[in-house]
């Protein structure tokens, strides 16, 4: 690979205290057109680990005007198989490339026995599933070098092993391994309704000093005759009921950059503009209130 | 209590071998049943690799049409799970899939329409190259010329059909107007799919001596076997010319000389 330059040196550093959004190839262009004011950007790790052509092209144009955050969601982190280490070496590789500000995985699995499933499958939250997360966090600092975020997944059931609950899990994995918690508050909502827990009662369980990043999107319903339950599906905007999740989690956690998620029949990049807005005036709301 | 591996394949053969029995014990009974909160990740597994399929295979998913090419993939994703967490890694396999697929039998050009999306699939995300320098290539003695070695472009494929896969590509593609028949006796095609310096990717048809002489080379072939292959194939083949425009096109970019 030919030698680029550092692009800290070309393009923005630190993730500012503000919304940012999920790039994706279909605005490309639009990103570049038209430079939207919004404050960060976020991609898909695995989206670039082709070893060329377009999408590593557009990223390192845009990434010269925002600061950058991967986002894994392959990495399988919580399986009992071996870590890939192909994976986290391109992983690795993308970080010296791209040099983004934070780097996030997922509280989950998502392959064993060699197969992956391609999606985020739920950990039983037991002390088994504890110390073997805890061990898999540390051994992915330390290959790739620096500190990992940790999403909390949507979820559609609950282990009868369960002994923990998910909040504390992750309390628990972040002070152990020193690891940031990336707070997906759409998550939290969609869990607490799917399993009945109250999600006010999380966000105050989760401590402070740990949430370094906030993910917001849409969720769909679906109905049964024995019931209903919310999938994270990221093809529309943010509901009422997170917004005002959101800004309780911004009152308790204070300022802290977050992304608006969209992955699915994807809008105009103006639509994702407007909702980063939303954010922004949450976000500065706080700031006021700070002063 | 069972251990989280236990949990875990469990939970796999649930979901991809619809071997749920038993696992049901593991899910904490709750409003909806077990098996539709299973039933959510199944729908999501199968939601993501299909869409990953999709995305590779645009034009085979239209001449089979959406339906049937979901009942495909489905089958495919059983036969051969995904081995990566990197999704662009899915779907290898597809095009011999589809020859061995009885349902699809009946469309012989189907597979090689596959290879052709998943050369161009390979294309997209593969390596940059520089071009060949020709000032060094012009400094190689002529009695050693023979005994060069050429490296084809990371981001070039090459792809031989019987079938005229190339014209079936095209009538398909959503931009294209005109006359969208395709008359399979037209014949077959030989083909260089390859990323242009501005990331374009374009296709050329080759000429048999042509397609001849870049399949030796991207074999490793030395220079002079692979220019007595091409012209055993096309007496009436114009090598120097052939060779020197894949040179300065970009097909291929590097050249060494093995140790004497």
């Amino acid at each position: 690979m030919t030698a680029k330059p550092a692009l800290s040196r070309l393009g923005p550093g630190s993730i500012p205290a503000r919304a940012g959004i999920g790039l994706r190839a279909e605005h490309y262009d639009a990103f570049l057109e038209t430079r939207p004011p919004v404050g960060w950007l976020e991609v898909h790790s695995e989206n670039y680990f082709g070893a060329g052509g377009k999408p590593l092209h557009y990223l390192e144009r845009i990434r010269t005007h925002y600061p950058l955050s991967l986002h894994g969601v392959g990495l399988s982190i919580g399986s009992t198989d071996p870590l890939d280490r192909r994976h986290l070496g391109k992983l690795k590789e993308l970080i010296r490339r791209f040099e983004p500000t934070l780097v996030s995985e997922h509280l989950s699995w998502g392959s064993v026995g060699g197969r992956y499933f391609n999606d985020l499958l739920p950990l039983p939250y037991t002390e088994e599933a504890l110390y073997h997360m805890v061990a898999r966090v540390a051994q992915v600092q330390d290959r790739l070098g620096r500190p990992l975020l940790i999403e909390n997944p949507s979820s559609y059931l609950q282990y009868v092993e369960s002994t923990i609950p998910e909040w504390e899990f992750l309390t628990e994995l972040a002070e152990r391994t020193g690891c940031g918690v990336l707070l997906d508050v759409n998550n939290i909502y969609v869990s607490a309704r799917n399993h009945g827990f109250d999600a006010d009662a999380y966000l105050r369980a989760i401590p402070r000093h740990v949430v370094r990043e906030i993910h917001l999107a849409g969720f769909t319903v679906n109905r049964f005759e024995d019931g209903e339950i919310l999938i994270d599906s990221h093809n529309r905007q943010v509901w009422p009921a997170v917004w005002a999740l959101y800004r309780r989690a911004v009152q308790r956690f204070g300022q802290i950059p977050t992304l608006i998620e969209w992955d699915t029949d994807l809008p105009e990049l103006a639509v994702l503009v407007d909702e980063a807005r939303r954010a922004d005036a949450i976000l500065e709301e706080r700031h006021a209130q700070a002063a | 209590m069972p251990r989280l591996r236990e949990l875990q394949l469990g939970f796999a053969a649930a979901l991809l071998d619809g071997d749920g029995d038993g696992f049901d014990r593991h899910i904490r009974a709750a409003g909806l049943s077990s098996a539709r909160r299973l039933q959510v990740y199944r729908h999501n597994t199968v939601l993501s690799l299909t869409g990953a399929l999709a995305a590779v295979y645009p034009v085979v998913r239209r001449l089979v049409g959406e339906e049937f090419f979901q009942y495909a993939a489905a089958q495919y994703i059983k036969r051969h799970p995904s081995r990566s967490g990197d999704l662009h890694e899915f779907g290898e396999h597809f095009p011999l899939f589809l020859q061995s697929f009885p349902p699809t039998a009946g469309l012989i050009y189907l597979p090689d329409v596959a290879r052709l999306e998943w050369a161009y699939h390979q294309v997209f995300h593969a390596a940059s190259q520089r071009t060949l320098d020709l000032a060094a290539l012009a400094q190689v003695p002529a009695e050693r010329q023979g005994e060069l070695r050429f490296r084809l472009h990371p981001a070039a494929r090459l792809l031989a059909s019987a079938f005229p896969i190339l014209r079936i590509w095209q009538v398909n593609q959503d931009d294209f107007g005109g006359d969208s028949t395709v008359d399979l006796a037209e014949g077959g095609v030989k083909l260089l799919i390859v990323r242009r310096e501005n990331l374009d990717i374009e296709f050329e048809t080759l000429a048999d001596g042509e397609f001849s002489l870049l399949r030796a080379l991207a074999g490793n072939g030395d220079f002079a076997t692979a220019c007595e292959q091409a012209l055993a194939t096309q007496p009436t083949l114009d090598l120097p010319a052939c060779f020197h425009r894949h040179v300065l096109r970009g097909a291929l970019v590097d050249f060494f000389l093995p140790n004497a």
